[in-house]
């Protein structure tokens, strides 16, 4: 199976990254906030998509939310929350640590999440 | 006495948790053999469980109520505010998944104590593009229509711990909270518009004997069964806007079948609810308002030939301050009146010979509430609730007016809540 992780670097002091079966260089932040409040389920190749994060009091998911999505952490948590608790959808999976966040996402084909720009992605993720 | 309270509540829990297990294993079963893809292949490489996810809470608080019966007919301080809940929900392909929730609910006379399947669902995910996405539900579904339909029990989601009566109205809980049908979700976003979500949902529900005479009368020896229920929304949030817009519509009919020796004849009713909603969320504030226009037309019950037709209205304002991560200001101003041509009362009180007092056609409400997270998972509430009028206190129909014979209470309450 292809492991693999793509980031995006720009002027943030956050990095989308995205395992290498996503295979799309540029996610602009529209789509972003799409995937991030589970609106696109899929990428552009049909590959299901699975949304990684850290616990939303975490300082990383808080420069994330705010810098990438233009979204404040608790407008997450409520679009979450309705999600998880009316069944209409499923929510994205919480990991503890940034190294976990990135080992989720080396490992799961679609997956999508995200680390600090300085973090060392090992080259095995996509960077967007 | 406490103990044994404790000891009913532990096994409330066990049982819950093993009927959403037993069910959601009933409900796999036939779905995975159907879909074929709960294949062992796909298990072996999510080494994330990325098919499953489990969610709960649970809440415990204090309530005390002067001059009225909403939740004792004591007016002493109650405990009876216990909500309990657990999901799970299984991805068995790309496009199918399933998933259920149990709650167990005690809020007193606001409805009725015990354990209840909220949802259990079939999810079939039919078109999803970067733009598109298409859900069918097919199963018992939540009502996902009004502003906070779909988390009134979900204390870490909701506003507050007492929603606003005028629509989230306790005694129709069971009645409003879902459906057993088909729900249909069409969501659209793109650069230009913003987003768009619109919903579609045709589902009734099976009312108890409790039920049935917490909305009629203690009185009522039949049952009242929901005939016909069909819902529909729009949901708009411009684009990067930090206002949401959204409108809903509701038509339902019920019957009562009367029991023998029933104090009661068989009756028509028909529920007909128009909504208007707007939320507004800012880094430090978040606003919100909603807007009822509900038609209650009651057919025979007292004796044959009786006809009512209301057209009742309501409105919530509301706003969140938030004072950094953890802390929470609520303020609430609400105004409800069952019959927009007897704003007073007074048709209501003179048509039933002064049985019935002139504040229970209307209700108003001021709220004041603090909330603070005392772990990213833990939450402490308090509000306090001013209240003049009783329209939205239970029975509906037959309204009790000797427990409630102050047109002026109040009510506060403490809640402490966790969620996973």
């Amino acid at each position: 199976m292809l492991c693999g992780l793509v980031i995006c670097p720009r002027a943030y002091s956050v990095t989308i990254i995205t395992h290498a079966s996503v295979g799309q260089a540029d996610i602009p932040s529209s789509q972003l906030r799409r995937i991030f409040s589970m609106r696109q389920l899929r990428w552009q190749n049909g590959v299901a998509i699975t949304v990684f994060v850290l616990p939303s009091q975490h300082p990383l998911h808080q420069r994330f939310s705010k810098e990438k999505l233009g979204i404040f952490p608790y407008q997450l948590d409520n679009i979450w929350q309705k999600l998880s608790f009316s069944g209409l959808g499923a929510t994205p999976i919480v990991v503890q640590t940034p190294q976990d966040l990135l080992e989720a996402v080396k490992a799961t084909p679609g997956a999508i999440g995200y680390a600090a720009d300085e973090a060392k992605t090992g080259g095995e993720v996509d960077v967007n | 006495m406490k103990r044994k309270q404790g000891g009913k509540l532990m096994l409330t829990n066990i049982l819950l948790f093993s009927a959403l297990k037993r069910l959601l294993c009933c409900a796999l079963l036939p779905l995975s053999l159907l879909s074929g893809c709960f294949c062992a292949e796909a298990l072996a490489d999510d080494n994330y469980n990325t098919r499953w996810r489990l969610h709960g809470f649970i809440a415990q608080g204090v309530i005390d109520v002067d001059h009225s019966n909403y939740v004792t007919d004591d007016g002493d301080i109650s405990a009876r505010l216990t909500e309990i809940g657990i999901n799970a929900s299984y991805q068995l392909s790309r496009d199918f998944r399933v998933t259920g929730q149990a709650v167990y609910l005690n809020g007193g006379n606001r409805y009725h104590e015990g354990a209840r399947l909220d949802y259990l669902l079939l999810d079939w995910s039919a078109y999803s593009t970067e733009n598109w996405l298409v859900n069918f539900y097919f199963g018992r579904f939540k009502n996902n229509h009004w502003l906070y339909s779909n988390i009134r029990d979900v204390p870490q989601a909701r506003p507050s711990i007492i929603l606003p009566q005028s629509i989230y109205f306790d005694g129709f809980r069971d009645i409003a909270e879902g459906g057993e049908g088909l729900d249909i979700k069409v969501s659209y976003s793109d650069d230009e518009l913003g987003e768009f979500d619109f919903g579609l949902s045709a589902g009734t529900s099976d009312i108890s004997k409790a039920q049935t005479q917490i909305i009629l009368s203690k009185l009522a020896g039949g049952r009242l069964k929901h005939d016909y229920d069909i819902q529909a929304s729009l949901y708009w949030r411009p684009l990067y806007s930090s206002w949401r817009f959204g409108l809903a519509l509701l038509d339902s009919d019920f019957s009562y079948d009367g029991g023998e020796q029933d104090a009661f004849l068989d009756a028509d009713i028909v529920l007909q609810r128009y909504f208007l909603n707007a939320l507004y969320q800012g880094e430090f504030w978040e606003l919100s308002a909603e807007l009822l226009q509900d038609r209650f037309v009651f057919d025979d019950f007292y004796f044959p030939g009786f006809h009512q037709d209301n057209l009742g209205q309501g409105i919530f304002l509301q706003g969140r301050y938030k004072a950094g991560n953890r802390l929470t200001f609520l303020g609430r101003y609400e105004k409800f009146y069952i019959n927009k041509d007897d704003k007073h009362g007074r048709k209501l009180e003179q048509g039933s010979q002064g049985q019935i007092p002139a504040y229970f056609g209307y209700q108003n409400s001021f709220t004041l509430g603090v909330s603070y997270d005392l772990l990213a998972n833990v939450r402490l509430e308090l509000e306090h609730h001013w209240f003049e009028g009783t329209a939205r206190l239970t029975p509906v129909v037959l309204p009790d007016a000797r427990a409630n014979s102050r047109e002026h209470w109040n009510l506060w309450a403490l809640q402490l809540m966790y969620w996973f």
